[in-house]
């Protein structure tokens, strides 16, 4: 085991250093402690030092060398190997490691992060304050995002591509936004409603619009986020639950406050189907007032219900 | 498992201690262990392998210097890992989530050093404004941080969204803690004799006693936050039909098997009838109580409750 993380060390340093691909051959006399003279057990045992830099996230690239007999090289390209120029100060060190602390990952990144940054520095905190969880999906969503590349995926039993613009975090859940290319428009997809795995087109396949500010891809509500005709609708709220709902749609949204208490507010559709649920999630203490068709559509949903069955 | 030491996890930290103490000659070996989160001993052993290494072929020149004097380091003849390896996309992400998350708490310095850190790794990952991480505010978030952190009991006003029904408790906040896209508060209830965890958007009032309370030990740890279903709660079982799964990814429940049809037939542990009321109202005829008998006609009879409000006569 130390000879493996001495060769692993002595292969990174060599394919780092290399002004050429070398091939497994030409590493094999080169690299100490020697690779197996057997060619199958030296591939392999490549093979696996391979694999292991890659999971750390070193870029070995592949080239073909030599025309006919073609072979594989491999070398360390120094720009994607070095971490760009970032020089923090100790005191934004100590924020970070503040940030990885106070916010609960779930998974080492953020430390092992922190540690290509200079380590932990200053203090921690002892308790989390808020926990994110990080998916590998998001990550490999927000590499494309960086690479500008392209991905496609499935979403509810439908193929997308997208051009990524970001990845954002709201209201619990993780969202890709970008330009889709099938609708030709923006769009916000759920991370965990996509199904199975996302490709990944080649990089720099589009150049983003200038100042993307991801978060606002993401609507700030379901309520308002929908494609249906939009109408007006006046909700009648008791008194009982009129704070609540001021809290959720603002002072500006109440058109009327009666004297038991019991306030109409006021608040634009374009999703029927979130509508009602934001009603029916007031129970008996709400009821539609205007416009008819909305009235009428709560009334023919809860007819439903109750024709649907159950002992009275 | 096997108990030898992954190679993976080492390499990844010597990797990152050369670049740093490359910047930093002479730096000692106590703050590289803290700053690397290894042992004394555990920090010796990297630097012990690290004159073995270097480039082909491996004569004085070509191997790595490594001086330790009076228990300070320095590290020669490793050009080459001058710099450190980029951040992976997890750890950049990971970075960028944890310091957005915690820069958009209220209270918190817009312009101080995470600020400044996060614009120095949006340049670097080329980020700016494709990340974005809101934990948002919440009216009385402030307030009750600030009890928690000086430990002062508080009456606040509660909307019990599940039970549907306000009441006013008395609590020693133990807590502030965000979780699954909402902040919460734990406590100790004094109105239930228990600890009970509180959505702080849910809290609609907040008023100081100027009494004090002394945390219990390990009170409100985090890990409790999450609804857990108690072994005395009902459970009730559901078909979701396929458009509605969201039911089966968004809530905790205790089985999940997917039919034939494409629906699902999942058990929930349903400690209120008002949320229970709420889901099958909002799924209408993309959900079906199995079982058991008593729950069938929950959706039925809130309907019943509501459609009275509709009525003519009602009004």
């Amino acid at each position: 085991m130390p000879d493996r993380l001495e060769r692993l060390v002595n292969l990174t340093a060599t394919l780092l250093d290399t002004r050429r691909a070398l091939t497994l051959d030409e590493l094999a006399e080169r690299v100490e402690p020697r690779y197996p003279e057997d060619l199958a057990a030296r591939r392999r045992q490549f093979e696996r030092d391979k694999e292991t830099l890659r999971e750390l996230g070193i870029p070995i690239s592949v080239e073909t060398v030599g025309g006919f007999g073609a072979e594989q090289a491999y070398r360390i390209n120094p720009d994607d190997y070095y971490l760009p120029e970032l020089t923090l100060t100790d005191a934004e060190l100590a924020a970070l490691h503040v940030a990885v602390t106070a916010v609960r990952l779930e998974g080492d990144e953020g430390r092992a992060g922190l540690a290509k940054l200079g380590g932990l520095a200053g203090e921690g905190v002892d308790e989390a304050m808020a926990a994110v969880a990080i998916t590998p999906l998001v990550a490999t969503l927000f590499d494309a995002v960086s690479r500008r590349a392209r991905v496609t995926f499935s979403y509810r039993d439908e193929e997308r591509r997208l051009e990524p613009y970001g990845v954002v975090l709201r209201w619990g859940h993780w969202y890709v936004v970008g330009h889709d290319l099938h609708r030709d428009a923006p769009r916000a997809f759920r991370v965990d409603r996509i199904d199975g795995e996302v490709t990944l087109g080649p990089a720099r396949a589009f150049e983003p619009p200038p100042d993307i500010d991801a978060a606002r891809f993401v609507r700030d509500d379901p309520l308002t986020y929908g494609e249906d005709h939009p109408v007006e609708a006046r909700v009648l709220v008791d008194a009982s639950r009129a704070g609540w709902v001021v809290d959720q749609l603002g002072v500006e949204a109440v058109a009327e406050r009666r004297d038991d208490g019991a306030i109409e507010v006021v608040l634009p559709v374009v999703n029927r189907s979130a509508f009602r649920s934001w009603v029916l999630e007031l129970l008996e203490h709400a009821e539609v007032v205007a416009p008819e068709e909305l009235r009428a559509d709560i009334v023919a949903w809860l007819g439903a219900i109750v024709a649907g069955g159950g002992a009275s | 498992m096997s108990p030898r030491p992954l190679v993976g996890p080492r390499l990844r930290r010597v990797l990152a201690l050369v670049p740093y103490v490359l910047a930093h000659p002479g730096v000692t070996l106590a703050e590289l262990a803290e700053r690397f989160e290894v042992s004394e001993a555990e920090l010796e052993r990297d630097l012990e392998l690290l004159p073995l290494c270097g480039l082909p072929p491996y004569t004085a020149d070509r191997l790595i210097d490594v001086w330790i004097v009076d228990g300070t380091v320095q590290i020669r003849l490793a050009e080459y890992f001058e710099r450190p390896l980029r951040l992976t996309p997890a750890e950049g992400l990971a970075l960028l989530a944890a310091g957005r998350a915690l820069l958009s708490v209220p209270g918190s310095d817009a312009h101080g050093p995470l600020a400044t850190a996060l614009d120095k790794l949006d340049g670097v990952l080329d980020a700016r404004g494709r990340l974005a991480v809101d934990v948002g505010g919440s009216d009385h978030l402030e307030e009750l941080q600030r009890a928690a952190a000086e430990t002062e009991r508080l009456e606040i006003d509660y909307y019990s969204f599940a039970r549907d029904e306000m009441t006013t408790r008395t609590v020693d906040p133990w807590r502030v803690f965000h979780a699954f896209g909402a902040w919460y508060l734990a406590t100790w209830c004094h109105r239930a004799d228990a600890e009970r965890l509180f959505r702080v958007d849910r809290v609609r009032g907040v008023r100081r006693t100027g009494e004090h309370f002394e945390l219990p030990v390990g009170g409100g740890d985090a890990a409790d936050l999450v609804y857990r279903p108690r072994p005395e709660d009902p459970r009730v079982t559901l078909r979701v039909a396929p458009d509605a799964v969201w039911v089966v990814e968004s809530y905790p429940h205790e089985s999940a098997e997917k039919l034939g049809d494409g629906s699902w037939r999942v058990v929930l542990a349903v400690s209120e009838a008002a949320w229970l009321e709420r889901l099958l109202l909002s799924l209408g005829d993309e959900a079906t109580v199995e079982g058991p008998a008593a729950a069938r006609g929950v959706a039925a009879e809130a309907a019943r409750r509501i459609l009275a409000r509709y009525e003519p006569s009602a009004r």
